[in-house]
């Protein structure tokens, strides 16, 4: 099942050697460079994933600006661990997992400026005298999660102060009123006619 | 006694001696002291005499207590507890010893494990980092994250599952890491090579994985073995850009060649071929020229 699964993937080649195309060095590390001493089967990665004839020029540029323009500049950001709080006894005593994230949120080039200011708006309590947006996350028990935790805080902070408000046309306000104002009156009346079931089943003393 | 105790001169000596000395008989034979201790006999003497250990009176001295987990008439505790299925089909679940970081670095740093070599669980075993029992179901390793934060070696390897948290430390640090399928039998060789190689039999070729496995070691996520080279450099920066750290280059680093070995789908070890017979007695490989066995072990 496995096998036909993964033939899926290729075509039915000959077992000949194919010609090995010569890979730049941005290529795959994870790729085996296998000499053609070593051995190859019908399931190796080469015959699995035919490569696609792509510019060394081109991976280049990808690769480059991936890393050069990431989200998050980590470096930019001051990180410091310390110890968690919570139950845990010698362990939680001892290991660093706090993960603390500082930096000056006005000299935050990588985020917008509206979006900046944004964010000093919404969350000016964590904000301190010196300017700097003061994250911390002591989720999970290893330091790499919390520090994790901490960059998909800023994240979230700096999508939630991208979002727009959405604007309500003229129209769709008045509608809007409109079906509150109905909806109103529709429940008092299914109260009304509720009220008069109850009054009908009422016994009167006599 | 006195002449074993001394060694023996050598041939001649020792014979001399065998001439003089009386001839070994029961008579003249007794373990050393210490190595025989009596057994405590009941019904015999002070302490295992009188009552014999079986107490005073009712069913406890006269042999008729009631059957294990009997509770005097209440439901017992194994008939009151529903059954419900916890331990069903066990024997068809496979299991992964865990491996975690923490031993991994332990065994570098006692040098148990060479950084400097790829590491395959037959290295682990050697190590006797980890101890896989096949038979009991083992499927292999699995990489677990206690020890991330300190995590500090440059090293290829191979496992048979790892975690997210995982796979990050490892790379962090300018590692490879792959995760790749072991049906049982490629397993215990893999283990046990030496008891294989004696055995005579060719070096199979190793199975794929079942079908609920085949998601998992295609995708570049959990860097499968069968998964598309293309995709993994996508997934390193995914995770780089995740637990905040860059993504050192492999391709600069000077081990570069053995951080990139990586072994063939249907290969078991590193440097051996399906097929070949090892012969270890007069230190000689085997390798089959008939072209059908060529095909089928290519294939």
């Amino acid at each position: 099942m496995a096998a036909r699964v993964l033939r899926g993937l290729c075509w039915a080649r000959p077992a000949l050697l194919p010609a090995r195309t010569p890979r730049g060095i941005l290529h795959r590390a994870a790729a085996g460079a296998a000499p053609s001493s070593e051995f190859r089967s019908q399931y190796a990665l080469d015959r699995l994933y035919p490569e696609q004839k792509r510019s060394d020029a081109e991976e280049g540029t990808q690769d480059g600006t991936k890393q050069t323009s990431p989200d998050i500049p980590v470096d930019r950001l001051s990180i410091s661990y310390c110890r968690s709080s919570g139950p845990g006894g010698q362990n939680v005593n001892k290991v660093n997992s706090k993960a603390e994230v500082r930096f000056h949120l006005a000299s935050a080039d990588w985020i917008a400026e509206d979006v900046r200011q944004k964010i000093a708006v919404m969350h000016k309590n964590k904000i301190n005298k010196s300017g700097e947006l003061i994250l911390n996350s002591e989720v999970s028990r290893y330091q790499m999660k919390n520090l994790a935790d901490c960059l998909e805080k800023i994240r979230n902070m700096i999508k939630e102060a991208t979002q727009k408000s959405s604007v309500v046309s003229k129209e769709n306000s008045q509608l809007l009123i409109a079906r509150v104002q109905k909806m109103n009156r529709e429940r008092l009346r299914q109260k009304k006619i509720n009220s008069t079931i109850k009054q009908s089943r009422r016994v009167d003393f006599d | 006694m006195a002449a074993a105790s001394r060694g023996g001169g050598g041939g001649p000596k020792a014979l001399e001696l065998l001439r003089a000395l009386p001839r070994v008989s029961l008579v003249n034979l007794r373990p050393n002291p210490g190595a025989k201790k009596s057994e405590r006999r009941r019904g015999r003497g002070r302490h295992g005499g009188k009552k014999s250990g079986r107490g005073h009176k009712g069913q406890r001295q006269r042999g008729n207590r009631p059957r294990l987990g009997f509770e005097g008439g209440q439901t017992p505790f194994y008939l009151i507890i529903p059954k419900y299925g916890y331990n069903e089909g066990h024997s068809h679940r496979r299991q992964y010893h865990p491996l975690s970081l923490q031993k991994l670095q332990y065994l570098i740093d006692l040098g148990r494990v060479d950084p400097t070599q790829p590491i395959d669980l037959t290295q682990l075993t050697n190590a006797r980092g980890v101890t896989i029992q096949p038979l009991k179901r083992d499927y292999g390793v699995q990489l677990v994250e206690k020890g991330a934060d300190n995590f500090s070696a440059k090293v290829n390897i191979e496992v048979q599952m790892a975690s997210e948290l995982a796979i990050a430390a490892i790379e962090k640090n300018g590692g490879v890491i792959t995760t790749g399928f072991y049906d049982p039998r490629s397993l215990e060789i893999l283990c046990k090579p030496i008891p294989f190689f004696l055995r005579g039999q060719p070096i199979p070729k190793r199975m794929l994985p079942p079908e609920d496995l085949v998601r998992y070691y295609t995708d570049a996520k959990n860097r499968g073995y069968l998964a598309n080279p293309s995709n993994i450099p996508e997934a390193r920066l995914e995770l780089a850009k995740k637990y905040g750290y860059v993504l050192p280059d492999i391709s600069k680093d000077e081990l570069f060649q053995m951080l990139s070995t990586r072994k063939d789908p249907r290969q078991i070890f590193f440097g051996l071929a399906p097929g070949w017979v090892v012969n270890m007695s007069e230190k000689k490989i085997l390798k089959p020229t008939d072209e059908r066995l060529l095909r089928y072990y290519s294939s």
